[in-house]
């Protein structure tokens, strides 16, 4: 590989690095919020990277990097390797052509960046369990009551003293509709390190037909009966009497409180 | 709707595709010796493709999910790839020979055990020890500690352990655990290589001698830097292409039909582990997701996958070697489901 095309990968991953992290929040379709400051450092570390090795071969550095070439710095090319040079060149940047899939990455952040994981993977997936919880306070007098919905789930499925019993709740998340049924999921998807290791919380919606699929929305309503309230056989579902679709939260893969629509 | 997902995937065509195949195309008409490259990338690149092609009448998602998939892995990886080819790098050009000999004990027997546990001191994931390994061969450490601290180093360190506690919360045992396996593992393999491995395995480049009298040390640092980065970034994304696509053809809801017999689990996550190529600081999150299954299954996930995954034996295979990483991988992998079964048979 020669050493402009070096120029331009290392170039275009740090640009890419830098465009998903530091100018816009595409990383948060992939990994966690935390990564920011890594990405944002490791975009800058490869861009100079790709300075620095078009400022050492420009054509008038004449000389000064003369004797680095066919000496190898790197463990890859080192003497013992004719064989490899003989097919590659004799120059250093003998970079095997893998290299070049470093492309894709740095160009699909950079152009045309794929959406965060939705509906598609949430139905195929089993809802992820939700943790034990023993005590539980009571629930706040306000109502509509916004909660998440993995504290519904668990108010619902183990909450011996049936709080949840009656009241009105306010959900947010995306819709997955379900196949073949007129009920649909309200999802949320959870990282815990990139978007290849997602979960999901999912409650199921009866009494409104499916928005499509993705949609992100506010549903309002009570807890669906189904099974014995505070117990696993409990279902954790509701019945909807309000929906309101609503922008895509910042970062879409926490299972946070909803804000309260005050529209 | 089906309008605007037709479109969607009209113009993944030329980003995706094509410039696999270019490369593919490229390779194969300079004659390359090595085919594997192009066995490896067909491997990689033909099940996307056929999710692609699947996608064109059934399901465009799928594909988007893919793509996602792929990009969150590479994403999650690079800066922790980027921290190992930076120290493999300074190892390289910065670290005489001579400081290696003098830490590790004289007899590789030993030296074996010691390397593995001063993987400790390397926070991150398995992609950073890869050529972080190769820099010690280079720099005259015995391959066996380096392959020990290559196989301990993602396994033990602080933040993986740390996210293991907070993973199995109330069970220290789990962390002990899988402290214990880890390292066990490691030195296992140590000795293996030390008492069966061959020299000839391993790719004949890796002997190097590092810094060169009358060279810049900083000009060797950045271009040892650069050309590992781009020659283990370009195995990265192969590794990340194969693991989302089975992340996307295999639903987790097929894992449960798995849980029911305790031996089959054991074996069954081992190869999911391989199969997923979760970052070792998250594969904790993981492992305590699935819930079905055994906590001896579960640690065998934990162990193994830091150990052998798909994304790692393509590294490992850019770096030393497709007849290394075959064999190494496969040996890894029965040793790490022996001493997770030990480890965990006592401790869980």
């Amino acid at each position: 590989m020669r050493r402009p095309l070096q120029v331009a990968l290392l170039v275009l991953s740090g640009l890419g690095l830098l465009h998903a992290s530091l100018f816009t929040d595409l990383f948060l379709r992939y990994v966690k919020e935390g990564m920011r400051p890594l990405l944002i450092a490791s975009g800058a570390v490869l861009l100079v990277l790709g300075v620095a090795e078009a400022w050492a071969s420009r054509p008038d550095a004449g000389t000064a990097h003369a004797p680095h070439d066919g000496h190898g710095h790197a463990p890859h090319d080192g003497h013992g390797n004719a064989s490899r040079h003989a097919v590659h060149g004799h120059d250093h940047g003998s970079v095997p052509r893998v290299a070049w899939l470093l492309l894709l990455p740095a160009l699909s952040l950079l152009f045309y960046a794929p959406p965060a994981l939705g509906a598609y993977t949430a139905s195929r997936e089993a809802p992820r369990a939700v943790d034990r919880q023993s005590h539980f306070d009571p629930l706040p007098a306000t109502s509509p009551l916004p909660m998440t919905l993995t504290d519904f789930t668990r108010r619902v499925q183990q909450d011996r003293e049936q709080a949840i019993r009656g009241r009105t709740v306010l959900l947010t998340g995306f819709v997955t509709p379900e196949k073949g049924r007129d009920t649909w999921y309200l999802t949320r998807i959870i990282l815990s390190c990139c978007a290849a290791d997602a979960q999901s919380v999912k409650v199921r919606i009866y009494g409104t037909p499916a928005p499509a699929a993705d949609t992100w929305v506010s549903v309002t309503g009570t807890w669906h009966p189904g099974g014995t309230l505070g117990t696993t056989s409990a279902q954790a579902a509701m019945d909807a009497r309000e929906i309101k679709k609503i922008p895509r939260p910042i970062n879409g893969y926490t299972d946070d409180l909803p804000l309260v629509p005050t529209r | 709707m089906r309008e605007t997902d037709v479109l969607g995937e009209e113009a993944v065509t030329p980003s995706a595709v094509p410039a696999a195949s270019v490369a593919a195309d490229d390779a194969s008409a300079r004659g390359l010796p090595r085919f594997w490259p192009i066995l490896l990338l067909g491997a990689a690149v033909v099940p996307g493709g056929v999710i692609f092609a699947a996608g064109r009448w059934a399901d465009a998602p799928a594909l988007q999910a893919w793509r996602t998939v792929c990009l969150a892995v590479t994403v999650q990886a690079l800066p922790f790839l980027l921290l190992g080819t930076a120290l493999s790098g300074a190892i390289n050009a910065f670290v005489p020979a001579r400081v290696f000999s003098r830490v590790l004990p004289k007899r590789p027997v030993l030296a074996v055990p010691v390397a593995g546990v001063a993987g400790v001191v390397l926070p991150g994931c398995e992609c950073a020890s890869v050529p972080v390994a190769n820099s010690l061969i280079n720099r005259g450490v015995t391959p066996a500690a380096a392959f020990a601290f290559l196989l301990s180093a993602p396994a033990v360190n602080p933040v993986v352990l740390t996210a293991t506690a907070i993973a199995f919360p109330g069970k220290p045992a789990m962390v002990l655990a899988r402290l214990l396996a880890s390292l066990a593992t490691a030195a296992v393999m140590g000795w293996l290589w030390l008492f069966l491995g061959r020299e000839k395995w391993l790719r004949p480049t890796v002997r190097h001698t590092g810094h060169q009298p009358g060279h810049n040390r900083w000009t060797e640092f950045r271009r040892g830097f650069q050309h590992d980065f781009l020659h283990a970034g370009g195995f990265l994304v192969l590794g990340a292409m194969a693991a989302a696509t089975f992340n996307v053809t295999v639903p987790r809801t097929v894992l449960d039909t798995f849980s029911g017999s305790p031996w089959l689990s054991v074996l069954f996550l081992a190869a999911l582990a391989v199969l997923l190529a979760v970052c070792s600081e998250a594969d904790a999150f993981v492992a305590a997701s699935l819930t079905g299954f055994s906590p001896l299954a579960r640690l065998t996930f934990m162990v193994v996958g830091p150990m052998v995954d798909l994304k790692l034996i393509a590294l490992q295979t850019g770096t030393f070697g497709r007849a290394f990483a075959v064999r190494f991988s496969t040996a890894t992998m029965v040793v790490a489901v022996l001493c997770s079964a030990l480890v965990g048979g006592f401790l869980l």
